[in-house]
């Protein structure tokens, strides 16, 4: 008797919370959220690693100054290149106007594929580059913006 | 609402046969390692009646080391000496096909005479027609499980 | 409470079936009230099985032997822990605990993407619930439901197998079981990938955690089988290369293989229909893995016949999901072209695709070695065994080149190395692998395999160690820091690099350990009391075992009799403790068990197996004239190796799968919002 009431009660109980939603009109999400992970943003976190991973081999001493200028190039072309797209789909998003942190987004050139390449690598030097996510922050950050990890330059300051 | 999906940037040219260079080479070596590896290791995995008619056709069959397997004879178990021990199979389909095994070590845990049990033994068959293992294993796996006859026992 | 259970099973199916059709429909047709019904589907089949599962563990705690399920796997006197891990003893309960688990993981997944990935979840629902609805339907519908009832009762059950009653033996299924059951979440989510084309760097990344996850139970899962095997086994082994182990191993070689793969994917951009072709192989054999080890399908025709419902309900679920996903890859195979090409053998693009193709090899041998009696029979109506002897033998090239790739990958460059940066990084670790080899030789052993073997172990532990000091001291360096803080900061700041490095010095350690075994030995001896057997070890102890009786307990908790054979050990003429094997009857089991004596050392361990008496039923009275006993003692080095390097390997796949604080940034508050029926026009 008492298993058929628990039974009943169970089975009127999945039932409710299976319907409630459709019959109250209950949605859930289906688009994506601001700030959410995009197919932009996982390549450039992936290029700006694989770009500290080149500076950090360097600095270990498994590559040497050839192999690192080689690579160092063909890899900041693709941490531009990612950059770029990031930007522009953040753009797209938000619709505002590039913050002064992604720089040289709305230009191109060699020149400013140089300098901003530059940046990038004084940036991961002075501790400026998230070493967590990637993000280029601004000077004198002590926290990045993006992930809230410790940004390095406090320690290569001391 | 399915939005536009992402598009990857064009492929640069060239180098894509080395992925296959690579599949192929490797599914050489292991075709080859493969192929040995049965020829080499490989026994016939007989029951007693196959294994008496491979030997009545071709008695040089007695060399070969093969693996029979069986369904243990209940009270056919003797200790012969010391860790060693003989007893009986039959086929599973044939229980008028009897093979004698002997077996110079520890039998594992499962080997019980008393209970329906089935035996693989690898190893020769001897010129006096008794089979000697170098190996004895009793199936498990599913065997830990009962029919419903045996639990009203 | 077990009525209640076996409704909740019968109301979990249509729940189950319920949410997929919604999910799919309502991601489909952009409905969120229908996603959200389906979402909620999960949570009621999670809470459904909690209670199926709770209802097993009642009829086993309440001795009901009416139950089948419960009859054949429990008696009265059985230890509560075993009754409690009853529930996955028999392959009917262990098809609700994977279902279970299932449930588990889908919820999980589920309530953690509630906010964020809305794009994907429909689908990843949809096919979670569509894998926990295959289950439901085999447990209601193939002959194997864990409520079946006896039309009598039995007085009491038939007991749990001996063998069975071990801590190794009871937690190794469930952690496959949750290895298994981890890795449905990464193959939801590539259907899902698939199903809505987004196939670019996300869904790697949002499931990189599940994979690694199930990655970490399967290992764990496989080495607990071992540790199990070695100590209740009683051969002094721990691998057979039996259908049900290799059945295990599959998806555990698959999921290694895709592990690497994808990081190539993640840097490259390469290897995308490749990588959706593993997680969909390894899915299928986690299916393949849970279906064999609960059946002796293998075995022969015979027992594949017994078992024909389940097996035909399986093998079509498994062809059904195969032509799904071929279909699903041919369709976006747009999507999944290739973003670069491999520029050069010498690289680590190379390196990496050569792990996963040997991987895939070695899967194939370890899968084709075990269908072979079956495929010899049904083509040929002849049967043809192959046992370990072909296993080693194609697997031990195979490992050793695997060994060999683990030290190259780390440190070989990416797209082309130069001989410089070849000649700067592997120089001094060869010449060390190669020094250990000659060593070794030169010591006069001639077991090529093995030398090999610690030859390419030297080399990859060089490798990892010059990386570890290389990098701890460029950190120091840089940052103004102490080694030991450098070192923290080191591992901290990229942890799957440093975690999967620890991982590969545990693979060293247990490939060291599986070359050790060419140096074993061992004696079979018959003893009387106070007789001495003699053995050495490969490392030059010699230990003396001196046989001092058997002694027995008569009626001691539930064994009939437990006899335990007596030796007093030592090393190197310095005593070290005694060591006792055994021969035990259980009130529940016809044969007696026997338990083996094992003395572990760091180098090597002692071994001792009871064989045989010459007069057991006097020696189990403990008559004087009853003690002569045969003895197998055998030295196996290096085998504690395993063990360890298992140890390592688990805290090196949880330094990798540690997540870093904020490594995906703060989503934004999105909540459920009721929106009117008229607005989803």
């Amino acid at each position: 008797m008492g298993v058929m009431l628990g039974a009943l009660m169970l089975i009127l109980g999945v039932v409710l919370f299976l319907l409630l939603p459709i019959l109250r009109g209950e949605w859930a999400g289906m688009a994506r959220s601001k700030g959410e992970l995009t197919d932009a943003e996982a390549r450039k976190r992936a290029a700006l690693k694989a770009l500290r991973d080149v500076e950090y081999d360097y600095h270990t001493g498994k590559l040497d100054d050839a192999d690192y200028s080689d690579l160092k190039t063909a890899l900041s072309r693709d941490a531009l290149h990612a950059m770029k797209r990031a930007d522009q789909a953040e753009q797209a998003e938000s619709g505002e106007v590039a913050s002064a942190h992604s720089g040289s987004a709305a230009t191109t050139g060699d020149d400013d594929l140089e300098a901003e390449i530059e940046r990038a690598r004084a940036g991961l030097r002075a501790g400026r580059a998230c070493g967590n996510c990637g993000e280029l922050n601004v000077e004198g950050s002590r926290f990045c913006v993006t992930c809230g990890a410790t940004l390095a330059s406090e320690a290569a300051q001391a | 609402m399915t939005e536009h999906p992402t598009t990857a940037p064009a492929p640069k040219k060239g180098g894509g046969g080395r992925f296959f260079v690579g599949l192929v080479g490797v599914t050489l070596v292991v075709t080859y390692l493969i192929w040995t590896g049965v020829t080499e290791t490989m026994v016939y995995y007989l029951t007693p009646t196959e294994l008496m008619a491979r030997v009545q056709e071709d008695p040089t069959f007695r060399e070969m080391g093969v693996k029979v397997s069986g369904q243990l004879v209940k009270g056919s178990w003797q200790r012969i000496g010391p860790n060693h021990h003989r007893f009986e199979i039959t086929d599973l389909e044939d229980p008028q096909s009897v093979v004698t095994i002997e077996y110079a070590d520890g039998l594992p845990d499962t080997f019980n005479d008393q209970a329906d049990v089935e035996v693989v033994a690898e190893g020769r068959l001897r010129d006096d027609g008794v089979f000697e293992a170098t190996l004895v294993l009793t199936k498990c796996g599913s065997r830990y499980e009962a029919a419903p006859e045996d639990l009203a026992g | 409470m077990t009525l209640l259970g076996e409704i909740a099973l019968w109301v979990a199916l249509p729940v189950a079936l319920w949410g997929t059709v919604l999910s799919f429909v309502g991601g489909r047709q952009d409905r969120g009230d229908l996603v959200l019904s389906g979402e909620r589907a999960v949570h009621a089949v999670f809470a459904l099985l909690l209670v199926v599962s709770a209802g097993i563990i009642a009829a086993f705690l309440g001795d009901r032997f009416e139950y089948w399920y419960v009859a054949s796997y429990s008696n009265r006197d059985l230890d509560t822990y075993y009754k409690i891990s009853g529930l996955w003893a028999g392959q009917r309960g262990s098809l609700v605990f994977w279902a279970l688990l299932l449930s588990l993981f889908s919820s999980i997944t589920v309530f953690g993407n509630r906010f964020k990935n809305r794009e994907f979840m429909p689908y990843v629902t949809g096919t979670l619930l569509a894998i926990s609805s295959f289950f439901l339907i085999v447990l209601l519908f193939a002959n194997v439901n864990p409520f079946e009832r006896l039309d009598f009762l039995p007085a009491d059950g038939q007991g749990l197998n001996p063998q069975l009653q071990n801590y190794w033996m009871t937690i190794h299924p469930p952690t496959l079981y949750l290895g298994f059951t981890a890795f449905t979440v990464p193959f939801a989510f590539a259907i899902s990938a698939l199903l809505t084309g987004r196939l670019d760097a996300r869904w790697l990344v949002l499931t990189r955690r599940w994979i690694l996850l199930s990655w970490f139970f399967l290992t764990n899962g496989i080495v607990f089988g071992m540790r199990w095997a070695y100590e209740e086994l009683g051969w002094g082994g721990y691998w057979f290369w039996d259908p049900v182990e290799n059945a295990s191993l599959l998806p555990w070689l698959t999921a290694t293989a895709f592990l690497h793969s994808i990081q190539i994917q993640e840097n490259r951009g390469m290897l995308k229909v490749w990588n959706m072709g593993l997680v969909t192989l390894t899915f299928l054999l986690t299916v393949f893995a849970t279906f064999l080890t609960r059946s002796g399908l293998i075995e022969s025709v015979h027992t594949f016949a017994q078992e024909l419902t389940i097996a035909v309900i399986f093998l079509t679920f498994m062809g059904l999901l195969t032509i799904i996903c071929t279909v699903l890859i041919v369709w976006r195979w747009p999507l999944l072209k290739t973003e670069n090409q491999i520029q050069s053998f010498v690289s680590r693009e190379s390196a990496f695709l050569f792990n996963n193709l040997i991987f895939l090899g070695a899967a194939f041998t370890v899968l084709w070695g075990t269908l072979l009696p079956l495929i010899t029979e049904g083509l040929m109506g002849e049967k043809i065994a192959v046992g370990p002897p072909f296993f080693n033998r194609v697997n031990i090239p195979i490992g050793l080149a695997l060994l060999a790739l683990m030290g190259i990958g780390p440190v070989i460059a990416w797209r082309r190395a130069s001989t410089r940066n070849l000649r700067k990084n592997f120089l001094f670790p060869m010449l060390f692998g190669i020094g250990v080899f000659a060593a070794f030789a030169v010591a006069g052993s001639r077991q090529w395999m093995a030398l090999t073997t610690f030859g390419l172990s030297a080399f990859v532990l060089a490798i990892v160690f010059v990386e570890f000091w290389k990098g701890t001291r460029a950190r120091a360096r840089i940052e103004g820091e102490g080694a030991a803080r450098a070192f923290y900061h080191l591992v901290a700041r990229n942890r799957r690099r440093w975690g999967g490095y620890i991982v590969h010095v545990g693979v060293v350690m247990i490939f060291t350990a599986f070359a050790g075994e060419a140096f074993d030995d061992e004696i079979t001896q018959t003893v009387n009391p106070g007789d001495q057997i003699l053995i050495s070890s490969p490392f030059g102890h010699d230990y003396t075992l001196e046989y001092q009786g058997v002694s027995t307990t008569l009626r001691t908790g539930n064994m009939a009799w437990q006899a335990m054979a007596f030796l007093t050990v030592s090393k190197n003429g310095r005593p070290v403790g005694t060591m006792t094997s055994e021969k035990r009857m259980y009130f529940t089991w016809e044969a007696p068990v026997t338990e083996v004596g094992i003395l572990s050392s760091p180098l090597e361990d002692l071994y001792v197996i009871f064989e045989d008496a010459e007069d057991l039923a006097g020696a189990v009275q403990n008559e004087a004239g009853s003690q002569q006993v045969t003895l197998e003692v055998q030295v196996n080095p290096l085998v504690g190796w395993i063990w360890y390097g298992g140890l390592i390997m688990t805290i090196g796949s949880l330094i990798a799968i540690w997540p870093s604080r904020g490594s995906i940034p703060a989503t934004s508050v999105a909540h459920v919002e009721p929106e009117p029926a008229a607005a989803a026009v």
